[in-house]
């Protein structure tokens, strides 16, 4: 299998993948959204909660914040030594406290102070809840490792997606130069040029055949390249991209070989 | 209630692009503008900061101040 890094930005990477087939690549995906570990707060602590909003929707939002995950420094709950109770190994303890003055205020999740300086929202700027004067927000919140498989809030990525590596063909003898399919191109791929139509930015196409359905000589073919896809992966903030692309493979090489071991013992 | 954290369908964080969305749609910007600005591309995401409405204010019209103690 080989890996070409297409685009890289700060929580999206784009490559291309070549040399598998769609099980595989399917695999690679799902080994990303659900069994790649990530860092979510799991339980509250709600001490004192005076405001508009109820505990539980409280503590709901606090789990989808995406916590900067340290895969190294902690353990799953399950294979940690203190079997799952919560030790300073495999839970991290956040607490907010805060109190409106004479204006209303916005809770926001930078406020939440984290017993362990790695574990940090990955983003600031998340509004939780508003706090009418004189309101007060006292809870300490728990922080776990966990597994898509469990819960979507664990999961490190958004989306992860994969599509065909797009091949756009133009028969210059049966075109015609109309142009139609330029007009119809949702990716703007095509374009008229000289007496022939050209392409550019492939990668882009989303494999649609509307300029194969206008077509009336039936000039375009468009076809998909075997064994090569296209990812797409987006990060939460809880893990750069190419962690999470890393970390997986890692991961389902041992899902594999647990698999294997499995069908060589029967 | 308050922007949700994340889009319903992809798991995307929206919340903390609600602010400078309603500011700029505030000075007239065109919501489609905006939205590809803050990198919100799939119309999953889109949705969720087109449709809300914050209703979070008008709750806290009827906010009880908390009581302090010995009174």
């Amino acid at each position: 299998m080989e890996i070409t890094i297409i685009r890289k930005q700060e929580n999206i990477i784009h490559f291309l993948a070549e040399g598998l087939d769609v099980a595989f690549a399917n695999a690679l995906r799902r080994t990303m959204l659900t069994r790649l570990p990530a860092m979510a707060i799991d339980e509250v602590l709600v001490l004192e909660n005076t405001s508009v909003m109820y505990d539980e929707m409280l503590a709901h939002r606090m789990g989808l914040i995406p916590l900067v995950t340290d895969l190294e420094s902690y353990n799953l709950p399950e294979e940690c030594d203190c079997e799952g109770k919560g030790c300073s190994l495999c839970q991290c303890t956040l607490t907010l406290e805060k109190q409106a003055g004479d204006e209303e205020e916005m809770v926001y999740s930078r406020d939440l102070s984290s017993q362990d300086p790695k574990i940090v929202p990955a983003l600031g700027e998340i509004p939780l809840v508003k706090l009418a004067p004189k309101q007060r927000l006292i809870f300490e919140a728990y922080a776990r490792l966990g597994k898509g498989v469990e819960n979507a809030k664990f999961q490190p990525v958004s989306t992860v997606s994969y599509k065909y590596v797009p091949i756009i063909e133009v028969n210059k003898d049966k075109c015609n130069q109309c142009g139609d399919c330029v007009k119809v191109c949702p990716k703007n791929i095509l374009l008229v040029e000289g007496d022939t139509i050209a392409t550019q930015n492939t990668l882009d196409c989303s494999l649609c055949e509307a300029c194969v359905e206008v077509c009336e000589p039936g000039a375009i073919t468009i076809d998909s390249k075997k064994n090569s896809f296209l990812f797409k992966v987006e990060s939460t903030g809880a893990l750069t991209p190419e962690v999470i692309v890393e970390k997986s493979a890692e991961i389902f090489k041992e899902r594999i070989r647990l698999a294997l071991d499995y069908a060589n013992s029967i | 209630m308050i922007i949700p954290v994340r889009c319903f369908t992809c798991g995307k964080v929206v919340a903390d692009k609600y602010d400078q969305f309603k500011r700029e749609i505030r000075q007239g910007e065109d919501p489609a503008t905006v939205l590809d600005n803050l990198g919100l591309n799939r119309y999953c995401c889109r949705r969720m900061l087109l449709a809300h409405i914050d209703i979070i204010d008008s709750f806290m019209a009827f906010a009880t101040i908390p009581q302090t103690e010995g009174t």
